[in-house]
C-alpha cells in the first residue's frame, strides 16, 4: 500500500494578493468606481458643509439640516451597497474560480471590503475638502475675509475627523453585506458552464 | 477531530461498505481517489433529485480516466464531490487516504489549492489578469513567494506552448490558448489530481484533440492523476480507463483496449 507522504495543511491569508485583487477590480470597473467615489464625496461634502457652515442659531432649522444630513448619508450608503452588490454578482464565476484555486472565504471577504474602503477613503477625502471649501467660501462671501479669524482650528480639525470617519464607516457598512455574500459563494458554481 | 480518523486507511473505509466494481483489488492498488457509496440528493421543491446513487469508484495514481455520460448523468456532481466542493448526502470520498468529509473549510481550501487542479469547460480564466498572473494566482494562494511563483509560471506557460503570450489577457487569446492557460494554472501547484470537466466541449475537434494530448503528456510527465469528463467519444483515445455514468450511477467501466471495439460499434450504427 503506497502511503502518501503528505498531510493536510492550512492556508494563510495573503494580504498582498488581497490588495492586488481589489485594485485590479477597481481599475477594471473604473467608471463605476468614479461614480461611487462621487456618491460618497457628495454626502460627506454635504455633511462637512452642514457642520462648518455659518449658522443662524435657529433650533428647528438646525434640526432639519441634521435630518437632511442623515438622509444624505443613508442614500449614499445604499449607493455603495448597490454598487458593490453589482460588482460581486458580476464576478460570480471569477470568485468561484478563485475559490477553486484556493482562495479562502476571508480572502474574498477582505478583497471586497478593501475595494470599498479604497473608494470610501478617496470619496471621504475629496468630500471633506470640498465641503470645507464650500462653507468657508460662502462664509467669506457673506461676512467678508475677516470671518476667517473667528475660525476655531481645533473644532474644524475635529469635524474633519468625524466626517472622514463617518464616510469610511458608511462605505464599509454598505459593502459588508455584498462582501459577506461573495465570501459565502459556493465554489462549485464556477464548474457550471454559463452563469 | 483527531488525525487518526482523517487518515483512514482504505481497509477501514472498505469495512462495512459494499464491494465496488474494483472488488477486492481496491485494498491493494495504489489509489489517489476512492469514493465509497457516494449519494447526493438535491431537494427541488417537493421533489428529490438523486444526482448520485451509490457511486463507488477507485482511481489509481497516475491514471488518465475519462468519465462519459449525457448531461444530467451526475458527472459534474461526482467532480464536485471529489474536488471537495460539495458534501455528499451519504458515503465518503477519499483523496489519497484523507477523508474529505472530515476537513474544515480552511483545510478544504488547502486541498483545492495544493492537491487538486481544476480545468473548466468555459476556461474560467480571470479576465482582468494576464496569462502569467492567472497561473501565478494559485501559487500565491498556496504560499509560494511571488518571485518563485512567477518563475514557475513562466516555465509552465512555456511548457503548454504559450511562452510568447505570457502577458496576454484572455480576450487576446483564442479558446484553445485560454484552455492552455487553464491547464498551466491547474498544474501550477503540482497537484495530485487534475479534475477536467468537459475541457474540450467549447473547442473544435482539432483544438480539442490538442488540448487532450497536452493533458495526456502532462499526465505522463508529472505522474498526475487526470480525471476528465466528456461526452465526445472521439476524446476517449487518450484514457487508460473509461467510466460510463447514467442517471447518477456508474453504468460501466472499461479499459481503453476494450473500448475501442465499442467505439467502432457506436460508429457503425
Amino acid at each position: 500500500m503506497g502511503a502518501k507522504e503528505w498531510k493536510i495543511g492550512k492556508l494563510e491569508l495573503r494580504l498582498d494578493v488581497v490588495w492586488s485583487i481589489a485594485v485590479n477590480s477597481l481599475k477594471l470597473r473604473f467608471t463605476r468606481s468614479v461614480l461611487t467615489v462621487l456618491t460618497i464625496t457628495t454626502s460627506t461634502a454635504f455633511m462637512m458643509y452642514l457642520l462648518t457652515m455659518a449658522r443662524t442659531g435657529d433650533e428647528t432649522e438646525t434640526q432639519s439640516w441634521y435630518l437632511m444630513m442623515i438622509l444624505a448619508l443613508v442614500v449614499s450608503a445604499a449607493g455603495v451597497l448597490n454598487t458593490m452588490l453589482m460588482s460581486v454578482t458580476q464576478r460570480y464565476r471569477e470568485i468561484g474560480t478563485m475559490k477553486c484555486l484556493g482562495a479562502l472565504d476571508s480572502f474574498v471577504l477582505l478583497s471586497v471590503l478593501l475595494e470599498a474602503a479604497i473608494l470610501g477613503l478617496l470619496g471621504a477625502m475629496i468630500g471633506v475638502v470640498a465641503g470645507l471649501l464650500i462653507s468657508v467660501l460662502l462664509a467669506i462671501a457673506d461676512f467678508g475675509p475677516h470671518f476667517l479669524s473667528h475660525l476655531e482650528l481645533g473644532g474644524v480639525i475635529f469635524k474633519i475627523l468625524v466626517v472622514f470617519l463617518v464616510g469610511m464607516a458608511l462605505t464599509t457598512f454598505g459593502a459588508s453585506v455584498p462582501a459577506w455574500i461573495a465570501s459565502k459563494m459556493p465554489p462549485m458554481d464556477a464548474m457550471r458552464g454559463e452563469k | 477531530m483527531s488525525t487518526d480518523t482523517r487518515h483512514a486507511t482504505p481497509d477501514t473505509a472498505a469495512a462495512g461498505g459494499s464491494i465496488d466494481w474494483f472488488g477486492h483489488l481496491a485494498d491493494q492498488v495504489d489509489f489517489t481517489v476512492m469514493t465509497k457509496n457516494v449519494c447526493k440528493i438535491y431537494h427541488m421543491g417537493d421533489e428529490d433529485i438523486h444526482a448520485l446513487r451509490d457511486v463507488s469508484v477507485t482511481i489509481r495514481t497516475g491514471e488518465y480516466i475519462s468519465i462519459m455520460g449525457p448531461s444530467g448523468s451526475g458527472k459534474t456532481t461526482l467532480f464536485n464531490a471529489i474536488g471537495g466542493l460539495m458534501k455528499p448526502t451519504s458515503g465518503s470520498v477519499f483523496i489519497d487516504e484523507i477523508d474529505v468529509a472530515q476537513l474544515d473549510a480552511n483545510e478544504l481550501a488547502w486541498l483545492r489549492c495544493r492537491k487538486i487542479g481544476y480545468i473548466f469547460q468555459s476556461y474560467n480564466i480571470v479576465k482582468v489578469m494576464t496569462a502569467l498572473e492567472n497561473v501565478t494566482l494559485p501559487m500565491l494562494f498556496g504560499g509560494v513567494p511571488p518571485d518563485e511563483a512567477q518563475d514557475r509560471a513562466v516555465a509552465i506557460l512555456g511548457r503548454v506552448g504559450l511562452g510568447d503570450r505570457i502577458l496576454h489577457t484572455p480576450k487576446e487569446l483564442s479558446g484553445g490558448q485560454q484552455q492552455r492557460v487553464a491547464i498551466a494554472r491547474a498544474f501550477a501547484n503540482k497537484p495530485a489530481i487534475i479534475l477536467a470537466d468537459e475541457p474540450t466541449a467549447n473547442l473544435d475537434l482539432h483544438t480539442g484533440e490538442e488540448i487532450n494530448q497536452l493533458m495526456k503528456d502532462m499526465n505522463r510527465e508529472e505522474g498526475v492523476t487526470v480525471i476528465c469528463s466528456t461526452h465526445d467519444h472521439r476524446m476517449l483515445d487518450m484514457s487508460d480507463r473509461i467510466v460510463w455514468m447514467r442517471d447518477g450511477r456508474v453504468e460501466k467501466i472499461a479499459d481503453r483496449s476494450d473500448v475501442e471495439i465499442e467505439i467502432d460499434t457506436i460508429e457503425e450504427k
